[in-house]
């Protein structure tokens, strides 16, 4: 993955450590929902080109489960929480003794590829919450480090080839530059790791913000 | 773009298009909202697949590839087929895509998926060429192969049987 030029490498790294903060919260948001210890690797962040966004995935063929959020505020577009489909049999760990979370969802049939032994409803359902805590731990972070009041809207979910689930984001906001940030962590539940994607894809003009946002943080925090 | 007489099978990524002949295969993976076009010229056996993100490009600057928006996109793909002695008369055309992936908020409005299908058909009817066969709309992502030899379309959606259109 080659990194598009719109931060600097230590913007990136500052950016990191950002997202490191808000990994320490989401570690401590799952273990209380889950009822038992998750932990979250140090997230990888990556900057790339639209175009690139299956390369994070090992197979852009296979499919993925996916939550979607608006991004609102201070920086506009979209979010996007995503675990490979192959990771599913780990998540049963995650899902196992979760509560379920009474949301109604549009009325389709699970979808065939999601083969979790339990009720689709429950697993899905909780999917959702654990997109929605790392969506609030990351713009906390961004907002704590960078003063950038930015909210995620209601989570919807889809399960499908990556590219297929990015597309309306990436023509809603078709321009010449068009960067997207992944964050790249493991959960890691006793035995079980679970890789998980973040991914901001902001607008153009808000894709600026951003990157003036993150220089100024830091250089506020210092080189270190 | 490489040369696509010097491979058989072609790949074209979101955003892009190609022109090929028999025995070429043009191939496009994760169609979800964009919609995939496919001209061909059953005599000659020549034709182009565009993988398409946007029904129209008024509201663009002009910094975009041509093959992004449906009108530039089919523009593209016939001033092309046009330059191999291929007329609009002899063009039948297919579509694919154009799902909505993702409830929208409201619950109502007609997504980009839908707005590109029918940009599409405006356009091809338009171009006085006809619509031979579609798998559009619904809620699920699609690949597609496009076979030069027969033009027929191979449609693939996980969990699915592939269908042939």
């Amino acid at each position: 993955m080659n990194n598009v030029e719109v931060l600097s490498e230590e913007q990136l790294d500052f950016l990191g450590e950002m997202m490191n903060i808000g990994a320490g919260n989401a570690a401590t948001a799952l273990t209380q929902m889950v009822q038992r210890q998750v932990n979250l690797t140090i997230p990888k962040v990556h900057v790339l080109p639209a175009p690139e966004a299956p390369s994070i995935l090992d197979d852009p063929s296979l499919p993925v489960l996916c939550i979607r959020m608006g991004m609102v505020g201070d920086a506009i577009g979209d979010l996007f929480f995503i675990v490979p489909d192959e990771q599913k049999e780990n998540l049963t760990s995650l899902v196992e003794r979760a509560v379920p979370w009474d949301s109604r969802r549009r009325d389709e049939n699970p979808h065939p590829a999601l083969s979790i032994p339990q009720s689709n409803d429950v697993d899905l359902s909780v999917l959702t919450e654990v997109g929605n805590i790392i969506a609030g731990v990351y713009l906390t972070a961004i907002h704590d480090f960078c003063g950038l009041n930015i909210y995620h809207c209601v989570p919807t979910l889809a399960v499908d080839m990556i590219q297929s689930l990015l597309d309306e984001s990436f023509a809603a906001m078709s321009s010449q530059v068009e960067a997207i940030i992944v964050i790249e962590n493991e959960f890691v539940i006793n035995e079980h790791r679970i890789r998980t994607f973040f991914l901001f894809i902001p607008d153009p003009e808000s894709v600026k913000s951003l990157v003036n946002s993150i220089g100024r943080a830091r250089m506020a925090y210092g080189a270190g | 773009m490489k040369n696509p007489k010097s491979k058989v099978k072609v790949q074209v990524s979101m955003g892009e298009g190609a022109v090929a002949r028999a025995p070429q295969v043009v191939s496009s993976t994760g169609l979800g909202s964009c919609v995939a076009v496919a001209l061909y010229d059953p005599q000659r056996r020549i034709g182009g697949l565009a993988h398409i993100m946007l029904p129209d490009s008024v509201s663009l600057n002009g910094h975009h590839g041509p093959y992004r928006c449906v009108n530039t996109a089919i523009a593209t793909l016939l001033k092309k087929l046009r330059a191999r002695g291929v007329t609009n008369r002899d063009i039948v055309a297919k579509i694919v895509g154009g799902a909505r992936m993702f409830a929208s908020y409201d619950g109502s409005e007609t997504g980009i998926g839908d707005q590109n299908i029918v940009s599409v058909k405006h356009l091809l009817t338009r171009e006085g060429i006809r619509l031979i066969g579609e798998d559009t709309g619904g809620h699920r992502g699609r690949s597609v192969e496009f076979h030069l030899d027969s033009g027929k379309l191979t449609v693939m959606v996980i969990g699915e049987e592939d269908k042939e259109i």
